[in-house]
Protein backbone atom coordinates (compact mmCIF):
# COMPACT_ATOMS: atom_id res chain seq x y z
CA UNK A 1 0.00 0.00 0.00
CA UNK A 2 2.16 2.61 -1.23
CA UNK A 3 -0.04 6.25 -0.44
CA UNK A 4 1.64 9.52 -1.88
CA UNK A 5 1.08 12.46 0.66
CA UNK A 6 -1.34 13.72 -1.81
CA UNK A 7 -3.69 10.73 -1.50
CA UNK A 8 -3.18 10.90 2.82
CA UNK A 9 -3.83 13.87 3.12
CA UNK A 10 -7.40 13.55 1.05
CA UNK A 11 -8.05 11.25 3.11
CA UNK A 12 -7.86 12.94 6.99
CA UNK A 13 -11.31 12.46 8.66
CA UNK A 14 -11.47 15.75 9.88
CA UNK A 15 -15.10 15.00 11.17
CA UNK A 16 -14.20 12.07 12.76
CA UNK A 17 -12.85 13.78 15.92
CA UNK A 18 -15.53 15.98 16.40
CA UNK A 19 -18.24 13.21 16.26
CA UNK A 20 -16.03 11.20 18.43
CA UNK A 21 -15.37 13.79 21.24
CA UNK A 22 -19.62 14.45 20.94
CA UNK A 23 -20.09 10.45 22.03
CA UNK A 24 -17.09 10.78 24.38
CA UNK A 25 -18.61 13.74 26.25
CA UNK A 26 -22.51 11.85 25.81
CA UNK A 27 -20.92 8.82 27.41
CA UNK A 28 -20.01 10.53 30.53
CA UNK A 29 -23.44 12.90 30.53
CA UNK A 30 -25.39 9.32 29.80
CA UNK A 31 -23.65 7.60 32.50
CA UNK A 32 -23.55 10.66 35.34
CA UNK A 33 -26.77 12.41 34.80
CA UNK A 34 -29.47 10.40 33.22
CA UNK A 35 -29.77 7.48 36.26
CA UNK A 36 -30.50 10.34 38.61
CA UNK A 37 -32.36 12.18 35.97
CA UNK A 38 -34.88 8.61 35.63
CA UNK A 39 -34.60 8.32 39.41
CA UNK A 40 -36.25 11.31 40.36
CA UNK A 41 -38.71 12.09 37.31
CA UNK A 42 -39.18 8.43 36.21
CA UNK A 43 -39.24 6.47 39.74
CA UNK A 44 -39.70 8.94 43.08
CA UNK A 45 -42.12 11.67 41.63
CA UNK A 46 -44.75 8.93 40.62
CA UNK A 47 -43.89 7.34 43.21
CA UNK A 48 -44.95 10.23 45.53
CA UNK A 49 -41.36 10.33 47.36
CA UNK A 50 -40.84 13.88 46.53
CA UNK A 51 -43.18 16.55 48.02
CA UNK A 52 -45.82 17.41 45.57
CA UNK A 53 -44.85 20.60 44.66
CA UNK A 54 -40.60 19.70 43.61
CA UNK A 55 -41.85 19.32 40.44
CA UNK A 56 -45.01 21.60 39.82
CA UNK A 57 -45.78 23.15 36.76
CA UNK A 58 -44.12 26.51 38.11
CA UNK A 59 -41.26 25.56 39.56
CA UNK A 60 -40.85 22.88 36.66
CA UNK A 61 -41.02 25.81 33.97
CA UNK A 62 -39.00 28.48 35.77
CA UNK A 63 -36.09 25.24 36.59
CA UNK A 64 -35.97 24.35 32.21
CA UNK A 65 -36.37 27.84 30.69
CA UNK A 66 -33.44 29.00 32.15
CA UNK A 67 -29.71 29.61 31.28
CA UNK A 68 -29.10 26.08 33.58
CA UNK A 69 -32.48 24.60 32.15
CA UNK A 70 -31.05 24.83 28.70
CA UNK A 71 -27.37 23.77 29.62
CA UNK A 72 -28.90 20.61 31.77
CA UNK A 73 -31.28 19.76 28.22
CA UNK A 74 -27.71 20.21 26.48
CA UNK A 75 -26.25 17.67 28.77
CA UNK A 76 -29.03 15.12 29.67
CA UNK A 77 -30.67 15.20 25.83
CA UNK A 78 -28.24 16.50 23.38
CA UNK A 79 -25.00 15.04 24.18
CA UNK A 80 -26.30 11.64 24.69
CA UNK A 81 -28.77 11.91 21.70
CA UNK A 82 -25.02 12.22 19.73
CA UNK A 83 -23.66 9.34 21.50
CA UNK A 84 -26.59 6.94 20.74
CA UNK A 85 -26.15 7.93 17.02
CA UNK A 86 -22.29 7.45 16.94
CA UNK A 87 -23.55 3.93 18.43
CA UNK A 88 -25.87 3.30 16.15
CA UNK A 89 -23.50 4.56 12.77
CA UNK A 90 -21.18 2.08 13.86
CA UNK A 91 -23.43 -0.77 14.99
CA UNK A 92 -25.18 -0.78 11.61
CA UNK A 93 -21.93 -0.99 10.14
CA UNK A 94 -21.22 -4.05 12.13
CA UNK A 95 -24.00 -5.94 11.16
CA UNK A 96 -24.06 -4.12 7.65
CA UNK A 97 -26.58 -2.39 7.00
CA UNK A 98 -26.65 0.78 4.56
CA UNK A 99 -23.08 1.94 3.82
CA UNK A 100 -21.35 4.33 6.09
CA UNK A 101 -21.44 7.58 4.71
CA UNK A 102 -25.50 7.99 4.13
CA UNK A 103 -25.63 6.40 7.68
CA UNK A 104 -23.67 9.19 9.32
CA UNK A 105 -25.75 11.64 7.56
CA UNK A 106 -28.89 10.39 9.05
CA UNK A 107 -27.66 9.27 12.28
CA UNK A 108 -25.80 12.96 13.36
CA UNK A 109 -28.06 14.21 11.32
CA UNK A 110 -30.95 13.50 13.14
CA UNK A 111 -29.26 13.66 16.85
CA UNK A 112 -28.82 17.03 15.75
CA UNK A 113 -32.33 17.50 14.41
CA UNK A 114 -33.75 16.50 17.50
CA UNK A 115 -31.15 18.46 19.42
CA UNK A 116 -32.44 21.68 18.00
CA UNK A 117 -35.71 20.80 18.87
CA UNK A 118 -34.86 20.06 22.41
CA UNK A 119 -33.03 23.79 23.23
CA UNK A 120 -35.23 25.33 20.65
CA UNK A 121 -38.35 24.63 22.67
CA UNK A 122 -35.66 25.51 26.48
CA UNK A 123 -35.33 28.95 24.10
CA UNK A 124 -39.25 29.20 22.93
CA UNK A 125 -40.57 28.61 26.69
CA UNK A 126 -37.94 31.34 27.86
CA UNK A 127 -38.99 34.22 26.15
CA UNK A 128 -42.55 33.29 26.61
CA UNK B 1 7.19 -44.09 18.15
CA UNK B 2 10.47 -42.61 17.24
CA UNK B 3 12.91 -41.19 20.51
CA UNK B 4 14.56 -38.99 18.27
CA UNK B 5 15.37 -35.91 19.75
CA UNK B 6 14.18 -32.82 18.15
CA UNK B 7 13.57 -29.18 19.01
CA UNK B 8 9.58 -29.44 20.47
CA UNK B 9 9.14 -32.15 22.97
CA UNK B 10 8.39 -35.57 21.83
CA UNK B 11 5.24 -36.25 23.31
CA UNK B 12 6.26 -39.83 24.92
CA UNK B 13 4.19 -43.03 24.78
CA UNK B 14 3.92 -43.56 28.46
CA UNK B 15 1.82 -40.48 28.80
CA UNK B 16 -1.66 -40.71 30.96
CA UNK B 17 -3.83 -39.92 27.90
CA UNK B 18 -4.89 -39.38 24.42
CA UNK B 19 -6.50 -36.18 22.94
CA UNK B 20 -8.70 -35.92 20.26
CA UNK B 21 -8.15 -32.81 18.00
CA UNK B 22 -9.90 -31.82 14.68
CA UNK B 23 -7.96 -29.44 11.88
CA UNK B 24 -9.38 -27.49 9.22
CA UNK B 25 -7.40 -28.81 6.32
CA UNK B 26 -7.57 -26.75 3.02
CA UNK B 27 -4.86 -28.16 0.50
CA UNK B 28 -5.56 -25.80 -2.89
CA UNK B 29 -3.65 -28.49 -4.74
CA UNK B 30 -6.44 -30.77 -4.23
CA UNK B 31 -9.35 -29.27 -3.34
CA UNK B 32 -11.05 -25.61 -3.28
CA UNK B 33 -13.04 -26.93 -0.37
CA UNK B 34 -12.03 -27.23 3.25
CA UNK B 35 -12.80 -30.11 5.69
CA UNK B 36 -11.90 -31.27 9.37
CA UNK B 37 -9.15 -33.63 9.87
CA UNK B 38 -9.76 -35.65 13.28
CA UNK B 39 -6.39 -36.85 15.23
CA UNK B 40 -5.77 -38.55 18.27
CA UNK B 41 -2.92 -37.90 20.10
CA UNK B 42 -0.89 -38.96 23.08
CA UNK B 43 -0.58 -36.05 25.49
CA UNK B 44 0.90 -35.35 28.88
CA UNK B 45 0.88 -32.17 30.63
CA UNK B 46 3.50 -30.45 29.34
CA UNK B 47 2.12 -31.07 25.79
CA UNK B 48 1.35 -27.82 23.84
CA UNK B 49 -0.67 -27.19 20.53
CA UNK B 50 2.52 -26.67 18.72
CA UNK B 51 4.24 -30.14 20.01
CA UNK B 52 0.83 -31.39 19.00
CA UNK B 53 0.82 -29.98 15.40
CA UNK B 54 4.16 -31.30 15.57
CA UNK B 55 3.39 -34.93 16.54
CA UNK B 56 0.79 -35.29 13.82
CA UNK B 57 3.26 -33.82 11.15
CA UNK B 58 5.99 -36.32 12.42
CA UNK B 59 4.06 -39.13 12.97
CA UNK B 60 0.09 -39.48 11.93
CA UNK B 61 0.48 -36.87 8.69
CA UNK B 62 3.53 -35.55 6.76
CA UNK B 63 0.66 -33.28 4.43
CA UNK B 64 0.06 -30.87 7.55
CA UNK B 65 1.21 -27.08 6.83
CA UNK B 66 1.38 -24.80 9.37
CA UNK B 67 4.25 -22.06 10.83
CA UNK B 68 6.52 -22.61 13.44
CA UNK B 69 9.70 -21.18 14.59
CA UNK B 70 10.71 -20.58 18.36
CA UNK B 71 8.36 -22.35 20.28
CA UNK B 72 8.47 -19.81 23.02
CA UNK B 73 6.51 -16.99 21.86
CA UNK B 74 8.56 -14.43 20.65
CA UNK B 75 8.70 -14.98 17.03
CA UNK B 76 4.56 -14.66 16.84
CA UNK B 77 4.43 -17.08 13.91
CA UNK B 78 2.49 -20.33 15.43
CA UNK B 79 -0.81 -18.21 15.51
CA UNK B 80 -3.80 -20.24 15.20
CA UNK B 81 -7.75 -20.14 16.05
CA UNK B 82 -8.40 -23.01 19.23
CA UNK B 83 -11.79 -23.41 19.47
CA UNK B 84 -12.67 -19.91 17.89
CA UNK B 85 -10.04 -18.06 19.93
CA UNK B 86 -6.87 -16.22 18.28
CA UNK B 87 -3.88 -18.39 19.82
CA UNK B 88 -0.18 -18.98 19.42
CA UNK B 89 0.63 -22.84 19.64
CA UNK B 90 3.42 -22.31 21.67
CA UNK B 91 1.66 -21.02 24.75
CA UNK B 92 -1.58 -23.04 24.42
CA UNK B 93 -1.24 -25.84 26.53
CA UNK B 94 -3.65 -28.86 25.74
CA UNK B 95 -4.26 -29.99 29.18
CA UNK B 96 -6.36 -26.69 29.55
CA UNK B 97 -8.94 -28.28 26.86
CA UNK B 98 -11.50 -30.62 28.02
CA UNK B 99 -13.37 -31.90 24.86
CA UNK B 100 -13.41 -30.94 21.34
CA UNK B 101 -9.94 -29.16 20.42
CA UNK B 102 -10.80 -27.43 17.07
CA UNK B 103 -7.60 -26.09 14.97
CA UNK B 104 -8.64 -23.44 12.14
CA UNK B 105 -6.38 -20.91 10.49
CA UNK B 106 -6.14 -17.18 11.50
CA UNK B 107 -9.25 -15.36 11.41
CA UNK B 108 -9.49 -12.62 8.80
CA UNK B 109 -6.65 -13.38 6.82
CA UNK B 110 -6.73 -15.40 3.63
CA UNK B 111 -5.38 -18.41 3.80
CA UNK B 112 -3.05 -20.34 1.69
CA UNK B 113 -3.10 -23.78 2.80
CA UNK B 114 -4.25 -25.27 6.20
CA UNK B 115 -3.21 -23.20 9.01
CA UNK B 116 -0.73 -20.89 7.04
CA UNK B 117 -2.63 -17.57 6.44
CA UNK B 118 -1.34 -14.96 4.30
CA UNK B 119 -0.10 -12.14 6.51
CA UNK B 120 0.73 -9.18 3.47
CA UNK B 121 -1.84 -7.15 4.76
CA UNK B 122 -1.02 -6.70 8.11
CA UNK B 123 2.68 -6.60 7.16
CA UNK B 124 1.64 -2.91 4.13
CA UNK B 125 -0.24 -1.95 7.91
CA UNK B 126 2.33 -2.03 10.16
CA UNK B 127 4.74 -0.28 7.07
CA UNK B 128 2.22 2.26 6.64
CA UNK B 129 2.77 4.11 9.88
CA UNK B 130 6.80 3.90 9.74
CA UNK B 131 7.17 1.49 12.97
CA UNK B 132 10.68 3.18 13.56
CA UNK B 133 12.80 5.70 15.06
CA UNK B 134 12.51 9.01 12.75
CA UNK B 135 14.86 11.58 13.55
CA UNK B 136 14.96 14.07 10.77
CA UNK B 137 16.37 17.37 12.79
CA UNK B 138 18.42 15.97 15.17
CA UNK B 139 19.31 18.25 17.98
CA UNK B 140 23.00 17.84 16.75
CA UNK B 141 24.47 16.68 13.79
CA UNK B 142 25.64 13.29 13.28
CA UNK B 143 29.46 13.51 14.04
CA UNK B 144 31.04 9.72 12.55
CA UNK B 145 34.00 10.86 15.05
CA UNK B 146 31.87 11.11 17.54
CA UNK B 147 28.97 9.46 17.93
CA UNK B 148 26.22 10.15 20.57
CA UNK B 149 24.25 7.76 21.73
CA UNK B 150 20.60 9.20 22.37
CA UNK B 151 20.14 8.97 25.95
CA UNK B 152 16.79 8.03 27.77
CA UNK B 153 15.23 8.15 31.32
CA UNK B 154 13.51 5.27 32.90
CA UNK B 155 10.45 7.49 33.04
CA UNK B 156 11.04 8.21 29.30
CA UNK B 157 11.59 4.05 28.20
CA UNK B 158 7.81 3.60 30.74
CA UNK B 159 6.06 5.77 28.38
CA UNK B 160 6.21 3.75 25.83
CA UNK B 161 7.95 0.37 27.08
CA UNK B 162 4.60 -1.80 27.75
CA UNK B 163 3.18 -1.25 23.87
CA UNK B 164 6.70 -2.18 22.59
CA UNK B 165 6.54 -5.94 23.87
CA UNK B 166 4.67 -6.74 20.46
CA UNK B 167 5.91 -9.48 18.47
CA UNK B 168 3.99 -9.10 14.81
CA UNK B 169 1.81 -12.81 15.87
CA UNK B 170 -0.89 -11.39 14.23
CA UNK B 171 -3.51 -12.27 16.86
CA UNK B 172 -5.26 -9.28 17.44
CA UNK B 173 -5.74 -8.83 14.18
CA UNK B 174 -8.14 -12.06 13.96
CA UNK B 175 -9.41 -10.81 17.01
CA UNK B 176 -10.66 -7.60 15.74
CA UNK B 177 -14.28 -7.69 13.92
CA UNK B 178 -13.50 -4.01 12.28
CA UNK B 179 -10.11 -5.91 10.63
CA UNK B 180 -12.78 -8.64 9.54
CA UNK B 181 -15.14 -6.15 8.18
CA UNK B 182 -12.57 -4.00 6.77
CA UNK B 183 -9.12 -4.84 5.86
CA UNK B 184 -7.64 -1.38 5.25
CA UNK B 185 -8.19 -0.54 8.97
CA UNK B 186 -4.88 -0.21 9.91
CA UNK B 187 -5.65 -2.51 13.03
CA UNK B 188 -4.73 -2.83 16.39
CA UNK B 189 -1.24 -3.82 16.19
CA UNK B 190 0.06 -1.23 13.56
CA UNK B 191 -1.82 1.81 15.30
CA UNK B 192 -0.22 0.28 18.91
CA UNK B 193 3.68 0.39 17.11
CA UNK B 194 2.59 4.25 16.02
CA UNK B 195 2.09 5.27 19.23
CA UNK B 196 4.95 3.37 20.41
CA UNK B 197 6.73 5.90 18.09
CA UNK B 198 4.79 8.24 18.89
CA UNK B 199 5.53 7.97 22.82
CA UNK B 200 9.34 7.50 22.27
CA UNK B 201 11.29 10.39 23.44
CA UNK B 202 14.46 9.78 20.74
CA UNK B 203 11.49 9.95 17.82
CA UNK B 204 10.64 13.02 15.79
CA UNK B 205 8.32 10.93 13.14
CA UNK B 206 4.72 11.84 14.77
CA UNK B 207 3.83 14.13 12.34
CA UNK B 208 4.12 11.73 9.54
CA UNK B 209 2.22 8.64 11.51
CA UNK B 210 -0.76 11.02 12.58
CA UNK B 211 -1.53 11.33 8.96
CA UNK B 212 -1.86 7.58 8.55
CA UNK B 213 -3.53 7.34 12.07
CA UNK B 214 -6.10 10.59 11.32
CA UNK B 215 -7.96 8.56 8.68
CA UNK B 216 -11.21 6.76 8.88
CA UNK B 217 -8.96 3.72 8.40
CA UNK B 218 -6.81 4.45 10.92
CA UNK B 219 -7.72 5.17 14.61
CA UNK B 220 -11.82 5.97 13.43
CA UNK B 221 -12.17 2.65 12.29
CA UNK B 222 -11.79 1.02 15.99
CA UNK B 223 -14.82 0.65 17.92
CA UNK B 224 -13.18 -0.23 20.91
CA UNK B 225 -14.30 -3.73 21.35
CA UNK B 226 -11.21 -4.73 23.29
CA UNK B 227 -10.53 -8.32 22.15
CA UNK B 228 -6.79 -7.59 20.96
CA UNK B 229 -6.16 -6.83 24.07
CA UNK B 230 -7.51 -9.83 25.44
CA UNK B 231 -5.75 -12.62 23.15
CA UNK B 232 -2.33 -10.16 22.71
CA UNK B 233 0.23 -13.03 24.14
CA UNK B 234 2.69 -10.66 25.37
CA UNK B 235 -0.22 -8.32 27.34
CA UNK B 236 0.55 -5.05 25.32
CA UNK B 237 -2.92 -3.66 25.47
CA UNK B 238 -3.45 -2.66 21.80
CA UNK B 239 -7.28 -1.45 22.67
CA UNK B 240 -5.60 1.18 25.07
CA UNK B 241 -2.79 2.23 22.68
CA UNK B 242 -5.49 2.82 19.62
CA UNK B 243 -8.02 4.83 22.24
CA UNK B 244 -4.99 7.08 23.31
CA UNK B 245 -4.05 7.71 19.72
CA UNK B 246 -8.43 8.67 18.89
CA UNK B 247 -7.48 11.28 21.67
CA UNK B 248 -3.58 12.05 19.50
CA UNK B 249 -5.52 12.18 16.19
CA UNK B 250 -8.50 14.56 17.93
CA UNK B 251 -5.67 17.13 19.17
CA UNK B 252 -3.92 16.96 15.40
CA UNK B 253 -6.89 17.55 13.82
CA UNK B 254 -7.89 20.75 16.50
CA UNK B 255 -3.95 22.34 15.97
CA UNK B 256 -3.99 21.36 12.17
CA UNK B 257 -7.89 23.46 12.24
CA UNK B 258 -6.43 26.40 13.79
CA UNK B 259 -3.41 26.44 11.84
CA UNK B 260 -5.03 26.25 8.53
Amino acid sequence: MSMNKHDIQHKQAFDEPLWWGLFSAGGVCFAVLLPAVILFIAVLLPLGLLPAEALSYERASSLLFSVPGFLFVGAAVCLPLFHAAHRLRHGMFDISVGNDALNKKLMYGGAALLSALALGLVVAGFFS
Amino acid sequence: MSTEQISTNVISTQSASTKHISVKRYLPDNSTETYWQEYDLPVDDSTSLLDALNHIKEQLDSTLSYRWSCRMAICGSCGVMVNGIPKLGCKTFLRDYEGDIRIEPLAHFPVQRDLVVDMEIFLEHLAAVKPYLIDDNPVKPYDPNAPETYQQTPEQLERYKQFANCINCGLCYSACPQFGLNPEFLGPAALTLAHRYNLDSRDNGKKQRMAELNRHDGVWSCTFVGFCSKVCPKHVDPAAAVNQGKVEAAKHTLIALFKG
